[in-house]
């Protein structure tokens, strides 16, 4: 399949995650299983009510703790086998923008858990699109850049007023 | 004629009630969601499924089908106008389909694309209305021994094909049966890893999470990434050659069968069968050098495929409770939402739905053929519209999506934690499909594991000895197995030596 270009979902192993990060995952991931067996441990069993103990509410989430852990183990080990506790690993090329991704993750935040509740959501909606907008395009210069804020600017209105308008008042459901 | 009869009062009970204003609408929204690169037809239905909650059960699960077949078929137009796959499923469409719209094709492309896509959805259909019902009446033998080893059956299928990496893919998927333990289990009201938070015990709801996982993880994966370029193209005749049919029947016919049956399989999904028809296609072909270079036998093969995915998909849902891809795990948990209760005991309770299904499924197959048609140009004004506009307005939709089922803002929380892990965890390349299995079947695997055991006074032999719980172990087991390298790589090699 020289010819393949686009990303196919067997080609997993095309770009794989670095051996190092494997290796972070693993730990973190057995820690993680061990912590959902002993609190699956400390549950109480209600044996006096089921006679037998077999309906204990730790047994089925306590199953997938020891998966987790022993799966994690496999990964730590193959992640080893890599090269991943080498000092100087392979180290995987990050893809796309750390600040790209920190600005959209916190004006997510932000939105969602901070004004979402405590706004009128279509005046928190709006104000939400219009800065994600604007931050976004602020790196297309300084040209036209009025233009595009007042255009993010009714494209928040918009936004605000229509899911209102569509959720609440079309399909009668409640919004934040 | 039962079957023809019930087929019968599945489309006048479906067409009743603005069915075809609804099925308009919603195949609409279906293909420009699929169109634009960033949403997929999870999201979609994810998203969309907030808009049903006031409407009947029927309505809603048409809009719902509408938007899943629209989508996994809108996905084309940009694989085959910008070389960008509008969804995963369409990522086999672009080695094809965009060359040959640099070729001055991409009409005909679009129109292969929407040929291969109708008659994929259209043999996809007939094999679920021909198969799903004896299927589900066998699946009522099903006790919890077997629908332990079906849950557990799917998490390992899920885990092995999903990814590329099958060791990670099992991990993603015991961590969603993990996350589906959160709050009360059945049997003793017990608040499991809740820590005295009320709203912990009530369980993580599935939509949040899965709005979290397919939308807001997609914000972050689009806003991250390199631009897109828009690039537009000279549209020539769409109007789908009947030629281009009868000549790569065979074809069509192949693609149809694997698509389905890999649809069928737990957790696989569009993108799975898009790929293997394609290859399968060019195994085939007669002309394996056209390939990759705009070959109208490939783009054919995997649209059909990825097509005919889609009523596949929906086969073990009907019948088992057990979704084969991830779009249809969320018009599982929309049915459940509606008070229909997918499953074996289906059969039983209503068994006509499947036949309304049915319905649904070749009404969205004719509305998304109808679109095929006549939205060439306006799709290109849509694929325009830079990512900076359109992140901000899904990830609002998204807030709405998660927040509507219950009003609870802790379900806006729930979305963002499972946006940033499942971010995380895409970037680590560990596959999402089995972890939106293990979300859905975690309820089915919990009660049943318990079920079994208590009715066999914690003797576990049932699980292994009962003949079709023997079957599904064995199947599991074979399927665990395979996707050790070594242990794959012995029976490859056995193979030719029998030979």
């Amino acid at each position: 399949m020289s010819e393949v270009e686009a990303e196919s979902p067997f080609d997993g192993e095309k770009a794989p995650a670095s051996p190092r990060a494997d290796l972070i995952t693993a730990a973190l991931l057995f820690v993680f299983g061990v912590a959902i067996v002993q609190q699956s441990i400390a549950m109480p069993r209600f044996v006096e009510q089921s006679g037998t103990g077999l309906t204990a509410p730790g047994i089925v989430p306590g199953f997938y703790g020891v998966m987790l852990a022993l799966l994690s183990v496999v990964l730590g080990v193959r992640a080893i086998g890599r090269g991943g506790w080498a000092a100087r690993g392979p180290v995987a090329k990050a893809t796309g923008d750390g600040r790209r991704l920190g600005l959209a993750a916190l004006l997510g935040v932000l939105y969602a858990g901070v004004l979402v509740g405590r706004v009128p959501f279509w005046i928190a909606s709006a104000l939400f699109v219009f800065a994600f907008t604007t931050a976004f395009e602020w790196d297309q210069g300084p040209e036209r850049r009025a233009r595009r804020m007042i255009e993010a600017a009714l494209i928040g209105i918009g936004t605000g007023l229509g899911v209102m308008l569509v959720f609440e008042k079309l399909f009668l459901l409640r919004l934040p | 004629m039962d079957a023809l009869n019930n087929l019968a009062g599945g489309f006048a009970h479906v067409l009743g009630g603005g069915a075809v204003w609804h099925a308009l609408w919603a195949t609409l929204i279906g293909i420009i969601i699929g169109a634009l690169p960033g949403l997929t037809a999870t999201m979609g239905v994810a998203l969309l499924t907030t808009l049903t909650f006031g409407m009947g059960p029927n309505v809603a699960m048409l809009v719902l089908v509408c938007v899943y077949v629209g989508a996994i078929y809108g996905g084309s137009r940009s694989a085959i106008l910008l070389n960008i796959p509008g969804t995963p499923a369409s990522a086999a469409s672009t080695l094809d389909g965009f060359p040959l719209a640099r070729q001055g094709l991409a009409g005909r492309a679009m129109g292969i694309s929407t040929s291969g896509s109708w008659l994929g959805t259209l043999f996809g259909t007939l094999i679920l209305a021909l198969f799903a019902p004896s299927f589900g009446e066998f699946a009522l033998q099903f006790g919890s021994y077997e629908m332990f080893w079906v849950a557990m059956f799917g998490i390992i299928i899920a885990g092995s094909l999903s990814g590329g990496d099958p060791l990670k893919g099992y991990i993603a998927g015991f961590i969603g049966l993990f996350v589906a333990t959160i709050g009360q289990e059945t049997n003793h009201a017990y608040a499991r890893f809740a820590y005295g938070n009320g709203d912990l015990a009530g369980g993580l709801g599935l939509l949040p999470v899965l709005v979290g996982v397919f939308g807001v993880a997609e914000v972050l994966s689009a806003m991250r990434g390199p631009a897109v370029k828009a690039v537009s193209s000279k549209i020539d005749s769409v109007i789908p050659r009947l030629s281009d049919v009868t000549k790569y029947w065979k074809t069509i016919l192949r693609s149809g069968a694997l698509g389905t049956f890999i649809g069928a399989m737990p957790g696989l999904g569009e993108d799975i069968a898009a790929w293997t028809s394609y290859a399968a296609a060019k195994r085939a072909s007669k002309e394996k050098e056209k390939f990759g270079k705009g070959s109208i036998e490939g783009l054919m093969s995997a649209e059909t495929g990825e097509s005919a995915c889609v009523p596949g998909a929906i086969i073990p849902v009907l019948t088992l409770a057990v979704p084969g891809s991830a779009p249809a795990a969320v018009l599982m948990a929309a049915m459940m939402i509606h008070g229909l209760n997918p499953g074996p005991m289906l059969a039983i309770t209503a068994p006509e739905f499947i036949y309304q299904i049915v319905a649904m499924l070749v009404i969205a197959d004719m509305v998304k053929m109808f679109y095929g048609l006549v939205l060439v140009r306006p799709l290109l004004w849509i694929l325009l519209i830079p990512r900076e506009r359109l992140m901000p307005i899904v990830f609002v939709l998204c807030t709405v999506g998660a927040f509507a089922i219950t009003s609870r803002l802790f379900d806006i929380w729930v979305m963002l934690g499972a946006g940033l892990v499942g971010f995380i965890l895409r970037e680590l390349r560990f596959p999402m499909a089995p972890l939106v299995l293990g979300i859905v079947l975690g309820d089915l695997l919990d009660k049943n594991l318990l079920r079994g055991l208590v009715l066999s006074g914690g003797d576990v032999t049932p699980f292994f000895t009962r003949p079709i719980s023997m079957g599904l172990c064995a199947l599991t087991l074979i399927a665990a197995l395979w996707s050790i390298p070594s242990v794959a790589g012995l029976l490859r090699r056995r193979k030719p030596a029998e030979a």
